[in-house]
């Protein structure tokens, strides 16, 4: 198009947008009306997607950061190949029902796989063992899933040092037989910061361990249970020495959790399970929420566009005459179409520019809102992101020519020798 | 004789209904620049009807017309539309001015469709019509604070927004007294002879036919006679 043509068809908008801006404004009553549809549309689709959005978004942080995004253990999904059927294929026999050798559990090679891990860009790997003890304090017996870690590392990986209520990881360090165990158990036992507890495993060995922190209560995650010790020393509680059972991954990305961990499970046989994988069900959970949010939000931005239809329906059958006038005039049947098409777009545009503010506002109210749970105030999540800004003003704009052009089609079915020689 | 701007052969317009009702049939018609026509007859006589097909509001379904020669009846609307933008003017029986919008922006609505003039010179062409029509102190007035001549004077005043060469009237002066009437007449008449223009008005004003250069009488649908009358 040539500069002229262009400037053209902007002063035929422009002509049609003053046109339509002259019928709205001798209509207000409905104008209003079908403005503020669309601003509340707007606004409680901008106020339930951001606590939607800001709920979820705070709950898969959660899901990922309370543990690994991967964790690689000495499981496997399917049992090894018989060296057997690696060396005769279909010529091996299968036999069932035999005695296994007690295997030594553990990761072997784990070094490798950790070398492996910390290669890729970003990622770390924080190997532990875990293993079952039982504590005694006086005559009472508890059951304590202890799990041993390189503190420097493992707070690299895992938020379990957001979760101690006292002391700190490295303290574990410090201490010779330090643990750190939650704190309802350190109640149940009547233990406290710097108590001393005797510990035995199941091979037999006894220490004496010193609780040099506590975590506080209500972690899903951690269990009420589960105690951190120094690697080295849950090693030789449990009698597994320089063994490890898990390796903890934290990737810069946490969606590339699942496929990093296909990976590492191909090459190396170990089962390593992604955050996604721990959390399908969840996931799952979310999935169904979001298209029962969209749904309901859909209807609220649909149930505003219909102001609009009215709207532009109202304002085509009082127009019959105008139409006829301004075809007689020279206006073609598009012009007058996009007439009320661009009324039903200027109420969309105004509607969703109230509805932001109103959006805003309700977000405000809803952010400002405290509710004190387990002793932390806490606020609700929001997502405030200006997509949801634009998810809104998209669908309602979409909505509203939509609504205005059912309409406006009639204008066509206007005969304007019928109203020209009637003078209705 | 100066050749005709538009040209009526064998035109026909009737309703579909069994029996079709005829509104217009047959008609030979030859509409000349810097010629005042008027077109008379009893109502119902297809006079109207004659004057929307001339003016391409309407479709013939029978017959041609020729605009500078050319077969105007297979273009389509947004085809016939632009010629009604570009080339024709009408003013009706009731001033049909569009209420929202004020003396000025209702000439200016032709000439902004068209796009060929900025606003400002839109406006200044606007103002000078309007000046032309003697209404240089209303131009800011909404039609409802006009008396009825001043609207019909907006109106042909928007009618000549884009300088047509046909300028078409659908008893424009029905609704005026008689010193309006007079006075609207009078502007036809300078319209043709003065600006040579295409004046093409129905009347059922025996007055304002005798004024005319040409006189068409119609009955039944037909032209029944085609009068030259000396007033130049």
């Amino acid at each position: 198009m040539t500069g002229a043509a262009i400037s053209r068809s902007l002063g035929r908008i422009g002509l049609l947008v003053h046109i339509a801006a002259k019928h709205l404004l001798m209509r207000r009553r409905q104008t209003l009306v079908a403005v503020s549809g669309v601003a509340v549309g707007v606004g409680f689709f901008l106020a339930v997607s951001a606590l939607m959005v800001g709920s979820q978004a705070d709950f898969v942080k959660t899901l990922i950061d309370t543990a690994p995004h991967i964790i690689i253990s000495d499981e496997r999904r399917s049992p090894p190949p018989q060296p057997g059927v690696a060396a005769y294929g279909s010529g091996a026999v299968e036999l069932h029902g035999y005695k296994v050798r007690s295997e030594v559990r553990g990761i072997k090679d784990w070094q490798a796989i950790l070398r492996e891990v910390n290669d890729i860009s970003g990622a770390i790997g924080s190997p532990s063992l875990s293993g079952a003890v039982t504590l005694r304090v006086g005559g009472r017996e508890e059951g304590l899933a202890v799990v041993g870690i390189d503190p420097s590392i493992e707070s690299k990986v895992s938020t379990i040092s957001d979760k101690l209520r006292v002391g700190r990881l490295v303290d574990l360090e410090r201490v010779q037989g330090g643990v750190i165990i939650g704190e309802d158990q350190a109640q149940r036992l009547a233990l406290g910061m710097g108590d001393i507890v005797a510990a035995t495993s199941a091979r037999g060995g006894t220490r004496n361990l010193k609780i040099v922190g506590l975590f506080k209560r209500g972690q899903m995650q951690l269990g009420a249970g589960t105690g951190y010790m120094l690697l080295r020393e849950a090693q030789s509680l449990l009698g597994r020495p320089f063994i490890i059972n898990r390796i903890g991954v934290k990737l810069t990305d946490p969606y590339a959790a699942q496929d990093v961990a296909a990976q590492l499970e191909r090459r190396h046989a170990y089962k390593a399970e992604s955050w996604q994988e721990r959390s399908a069900d969840f996931l799952g959970l979310l999935l169904t929420r979001n298209v029962i949010m969209y749904t309901v939000v859909s209807a609220i931005l649909l149930v505003a566009s219909f102001g609009i239809y009215t709207a532009v329906s109202n304002s085509v059958a009082n127009k019959r005459r105008d139409i006829a006038i301004l075809r007689s005039i020279g206006f073609s049947q598009g012009d007058l179409q996009l007439v009320f098409v661009l009324e039903g777009m200027v109420l969309a545009v105004i509607g969703v520019v109230l509805g932001w503010g109103l959006g805003y506002v309700l977000m405000e109210i809803l952010g400002g809102l405290e509710f004190p749970i387990s002793g932390d105030v806490q606020r609700i999540p929001l997502d405030r992101s200006s997509r949801q800004y634009l998810i809104a003003a998209g669908a309602s704009l979409a909505a509203g020519i939509v609504a205005a052009w059912l309409p406006a089609r009639k204008t066509a079915m206007v005969d304007p020798v019928d109203i020209l020689r009637g003078a209705v | 004789m100066t050749d005709p701007v538009l040209v009526a052969r064998q035109l026909g317009r009737s309703l579909p209904g069994e029996p079709p009702v005829t509104l217009v049939t047959e008609v030979e018609l030859a509409i000349e620049p810097g010629k005042f026509t008027a077109i008379v007859g009893p109502s119902g006589c297809g006079k109207s009807s004659l004057l929307y097909l001339l003016g391409l509001i309407d479709r013939p379904t029978t017959g041609q017309l020729l605009l500078d020669g050319r077969d105007v009846t297979p273009l389509s609307g947004d085809e016939r539309a632009r010629i009604r933008l570009e080339r024709f003017g009408f003013v009706f029986q009731f001033h049909f001015l569009l209420p929202e919008f004020n003396a000025l922006e209702n000439v200016m609505l032709p000439i902004r469709r068209l796009g060929r003039l900025s606003l400002e010179q839109a406006e200044a062409r606007a103002r000078d019509l309007l000046g032309q029509m003697g209404l240089a102190d209303k131009v800011l007035k909404s039609p409802d604070k006009l008396s009825g001549g001043e609207r019909q004077r907006v109106a042909i005043a928007r009618a000549l927004a884009n300088d047509p060469v046909l300028v078409l009237g659908d008893e424009p002066t029905g609704n005026l007294d008689s010193v309006n009437s007079a006075r609207v007449v009078e502007l036809f008449r300078q319209l043709a002879h003065e600006q040579g223009r295409a004046v093409v008005c129905v009347t059922h004003d025996l007055a304002i036919a005798d004024l005319a250069d040409i006189r068409v009488s119609m009955l039944d649908g037909r032209v029944s006679e085609v009068r030259q009358q000396a007033n130049s």
